[in-house]
């Protein structure tokens, strides 16, 4: 080696350190943000399974589950609803049944609908049941429950059997009904309702609920709900009414 | 072709002293190292304002959500990380710029960097500000960029200090 080759390598080193460090300090930063990106389009911390709740007393669990609800708290008449998003018969409830209660009894003040949350599972078809259900949920958080509701249950097909949890999805059904999807995402993509939806869930259990959707009206569990013939629907809720019963 | 290497050896030889004696501007590499760091966290806030990362990893209380969500996150109708982006980026440029053999020892450079961070200093001071005492939440990586960026500004001072000093010793 010559003496001039000897001088070079000292003169060279802290542009040749610093040009490593510059690389190192790019290539760490990139990863992390395409890490980051990926997690978020593979669900990324959004809940989407049962939390374990403090306490399995009926009460505790009932003042957890906190049920939306559709017409006056007067009504004569409730009619509670147990439903998974996931559920296809759900989803033709929510589409058939629901419009015609609202119109026929919910409008005029006769009926409430009080929904539960009652995910069917966390794999296969059901996979998403837990994230659906809290979606809703931060929807609700900004006073549109129902519209992500009547979305989430519309367009079952587009986000069930997604390959990665339909966080986009449900993101881009907010903004359509108007919810900031800022406040959306970030409630989404915590685990936010995930303790409601659970209670809700438990209450299901305890009440003896083992499918969807399940109706009670008057503590009378209905073997129909109003699919097929909506007619014997009426029918009871106009018996209860009759009764004055709740 | 021993000829030419020789020649080649001679030729960097003659250009190796003056380099040699020049302390390399640690100064104004130390702004170029903070500003690529600035420029990441500043991405990171940008894509999570365009809903491409989801959640923030920001502990547990939300408080980036919060700051990122508040009417305060835009500035002149532009998302403040973008604004962050910029500034980090432009000052990312022209430290590397300034550490070119042409531009290694001009105090243009120095001032320059001094100016901009300067005003990044301010806005970020404005900023912080508007958390400790508008929105009550503090944005753990707003916070970060806020360090980066005072730093950047130590370093750009040291920078016009040696560049100074070494113009009057000449």
């Amino acid at each position: 080696m010559s003496p001039q080759s000897k001088r070079a390598a000292p003169a060279k080193s802290p542009y040749r350190a610093f040009y490593w460090i510059l690389i190192a300090v790019a290539l760490v930063g990139i990863g992390a943000l395409v890490f980051a990106v990926v997690r978020a389009r593979t669900g990324g911390s959004a809940a989407m399974a049962p939390v374990k709740i403090d306490s399995t007393s009926l009460r505790a669990i009932a003042a957890k589950a906190t049920p939306e609800k559709l017409g006056p708290d007067n009504a004569p008449v409730k009619l509670v609803i147990f439903s998974d998003y996931t559920c296809p018969y759900c989803g033709q409830w929510a589409a058939q049944v629901q419009p015609r209660l609202m119109q026929d009894y919910v409008n005029p003040g006769k009926l409430q609908i009080v929904y539960y949350d009652f995910p069917l599972g966390t794999e296969g078809e059901h996979k998403y049941a837990y994230l659906a259900a809290r979606a809703a949920h931060c929807g609700g958080e900004q006073g549109k429950y129902w519209e992500m509701h009547d979305y989430i249950f519309g367009r079952q097909s587009d986000w069930m059997y997604a390959l990665t949890p339909p966080v986009k999805t449900y993101e881009q059904y907010a903004r359509t009904v108007g919810v900031d999807p800022q406040k959306f995402n970030a409630c989404l993509e915590s685990d936010r309702y995930a303790d409601v939806v659970t209670a809700e869930h438990e209450l299901g259990v305890q009440l003896g609920v083992n499918a969807t959707p399940t109706v009670i009206i008057n503590e009378r569990r209905l073997s129909d709900p109003g699919l097929q013939d909506y007619n014997g629907l009426k029918q009871t809720i106009e018996q209860a009414a009759g009764t004055g019963a709740r | 072709m021993t000829e030419a290497r020789a020649g080649a050896e001679t030729e960097g030889a003659s250009a190796e002293p003056a380099s040699a004696l020049a302390p390399p501007p640690l100064a104004r590499m130390g702004v170029a190292v903070l500003a690529l760091v600035g420029l990441l966290i500043a991405t990171y806030m940008l894509l999570h304002r365009l809903g491409v990362v989801g959640r923030l990893i920001c502990g547990p209380e939300g408080a980036c959500e919060i700051v990122q969500s508040s009417k305060w996150a835009t500035f002149l109708s532009l998302p403040v990380p973008l604004v962050g982006v910029l500034g980090y980026l432009v000052l990312l440029v022209v430290a590397v710029l300034g550490l070119q053999p042409p531009w290694a020892r001009d105090r243009r450079v120095s001032v320059v960097l001094v100016v901009l961070s300067g005003i990044a200093v301010a806005f970020t001071a404005y900023l912080t500000a508007i958390e400790a005492w508008v929105i009550h939440a503090w944005c753990r990586w707003c916070l970060g960029s806020a360090a980066v960026i005072v730093l950047i500004l130590a370093c750009a001072l040291v920078d016009l200090v040696r560049v100074s000093r070494r113009e009057e010793a000449l």
